[in-house]
């Protein structure tokens, strides 16, 4: 067998693959060492009651906010798109939400989630609503819901930017095609707009998806998973299990299955991002 | 009409943006009497920087501050330094069967996984190594963190470079590594910028290694000290909404700065934008 030799281009990018084995590779190891410490973190795991909950309500979240985000952010998209002048002037406004850091757009929202004293119920009981019952974050009932409203106002802008350049990277020529033989607006927009745009749709929902599954900051700071359970995540069970109850082996077996669903996603991603 | 409609709409839109980040800046500025008055005070109240200056002066968050701007600052050009050579490696010379291709989906996929992941592996080894709590280990996460981002956007930088340019340059007698410094370097120098300014707003807001890898402010940084001072009993809403405006006005700014590359950078350089 001929000697291979190792291309030339290796030795350029060898420190970064020598930095990764050791702080990504290298800790995935060690984290299946951890969980298969004991079998039973892994039988534990479809019969404990607090991680199934917080899987289910991890996954409602992902779905409303997604659902939410997209269907706000496309809106936006075209809005903006359609008007005259002052474009720069929304696009760099509705921004603002995302680039803050997340544990200070949760800060805001605490103030103005509180049912007392925080401004939100303020403003509605000076215009006359009763706010006796608006609980937000504090209510069992509308804690999770509460949460999906901040991250649908922090990451709308995140699908609104992606979408927005998505369909200013559209050629006109169809769409003026489509005008010509007679069809309506929303004639083009479902049967030529959305097609075109759809490798962008993919690409952001799978990019918002992968993050929102492992949603931690917003919810540590506004409900730390409460009342009750009301808000527990499975980043949040996580990290109680682990740096709460220093339970090492059974934190690193759930976040496996975290893995498994982020893996689902980046499979997905490269693909649309490969095909573009 | 319809026009009009159309400008209200993205009106109120700003409005609901900005008005949860604007209440937070009057928290900030208000006398402690009138932070939570009925009915809410949006303009017009007697206003004060006292909360900036119990926060700031002398306070915890001065070095809550300093260890946010050292480790933003630290892991963004270590993570270049190792990163930028990857990129042009990958970006320019010959690999066999598509390894080029392989290395790069591969690297990008590190900065895909969770953190929570990794967090008790890497937690666990730097008890060990007794960098808990120390500016040094959050920077080498967080060079971890930001090294497969750098990799991807500037190998896609590298790439709109024609390779006539260095080529031109090695014949003249330059040497690779001098190629790329002046030749190719000089001519991605605002993506280098956009890629450096991401890597910066990472670190500045990143919450979760921060709040499991420090305990004191020899390390904290700035949201994990504005987090402690939430879930404590009494809370200072006032300190706390000025350490939070402070926190997020450099990130303002650097991300105006690199407005034109936002797009292609939040997409991992898919959408060119």
């Amino acid at each position: 067998m001929k000697p291979r030799r190792i291309p030339e281009g290796f030795w350029w990018v060898f420190p970064s693959i020598a930095v990764l084995l050791a702080l990504s590779v290298y800790p995935l190891i060690y984290a299946v060492k951890l969980s298969l410490a004991d079998r039973r973190n892994f039988t534990r795991l479809v019969s404990d009651r607090l991680f199934l909950t917080a899987g289910a309500q991890t996954i409602v979240l992902t779905l409303a906010a997604l659902v939410l985000e997209f269907a706000l952010g496309l809106a936006l998209a075209v809005l903006i798109d359609s008007l005259a002048r002052g474009r720069a002037f929304f696009r760099t406004a509705l921004l603002i939400p995302m680039l803050l850091p997340p544990v200070v757009a949760a800060v805001a929202w605490r103030l103005i989630y509180n049912p007392q004293f925080g401004v939100l119920n303020g403003t509605l009981r000076r215009i006359g609503v009763n706010t006796a019952h608006l609980t937000w974050t504090s209510g069992e009932a509308s804690a999770l819901a509460s949460v999906i409203l901040v991250d649908v106002w922090e990451w709308t802008p995140f699908l609104f930017l992606l979408l927005s350049a998505g369909l200013q990277s559209i050629p006109p020529e169809p769409m003026e095609a489509a005008r010509v033989d007679g069809a309506s607006a929303w004639q083009i927009f479902r049967d030529v707009t959305i097609p075109l745009l759809m490798p962008t749709i993919l690409l952001a929902l799978l990019l918002r998806a992968m993050d929102l599954v492992r949603i931690f900051d917003q919810i540590f700071i506004l409900t730390q998973g409460g009342p009750g359970t009301a808000t527990e995540t499975v980043s949040l069970y996580i990290y109680r299990t682990a740096f709460r109850f220093s339970n090492f082996g059974y934190a690193a077996a759930m976040s496996f299955v975290l893995l498994a669903a982020t893996m689902l996603f980046s499979r997905g991603l490269l693909r649309v991002m490969r095909s573009r | 009409m319809k026009r009009t409609l159309a400008y209200a709409a993205g009106l109120l839109a700003v409005l609901i943006a900005v008005a949860p980040v604007y209440w937070l800046i009057t928290i900030s500025l208000k006398r402690e009497v009138d932070q939570f008055s009925y009915p809410p005070q949006w303009f017009g109240f007697p206003a004060t920087l006292d909360h900036y200056r119990e926060a700031f002066a002398g306070g915890a968050f001065t070095a809550y501050f300093g260890n946010s701007v050292a480790l933003a600052a630290i892991s963004t050009l270590a993570a270049l330094l190792i990163g930028v050579p990857a990129a042009y490696g990958l970006a320019r010379f010959d690999w066999p069967r598509r390894w080029d291709d392989r290395l790069g989906d591969w690297i990008l996929s590190t900065r895909m996984l969770p953190p929570i992941v990794t967090i008790v592996p890497l937690f666990l080894m730097l008890r060990q190594a007794r960098l808990l709590d120390s500016l040094a280990g959050l920077a080498l996460v967080y060079t971890g963190f930001n090294l497969p981002f750098v990799v991807w956007m500037m190998r896609g930088f590298f790439e709109e470079v024609p390779r006539e340019m260095e080529e031109a340059a090695m014949l003249d007698g330059e040497s690779r590594g001098g190629a790329l410094l002046r030749i190719v370097l000089p001519l991605v120098k605002p993506g280098l910028a956009a890629t450096a300014v991401f890597c910066l707003v990472v670190a500045w807001n990143e919450f979760l290694f921060a709040l499991i890898l420090t305990q004191t402010e020899a390390a904290m940084t700035l949201p994990v000290g504005i987090a402690s001072h939430v879930t404590q009993y009494e809370i200072q809403w006032g300190v706390m909404s000025a350490a939070g405006v402070v926190a997020m006005l450099p990130v303002l700014f650097f991300a105006s700065a690199a407005q034109k590359y936002l797009v292609r950078g939040l997409s991992l350089g898919a959408v060119k934008g």
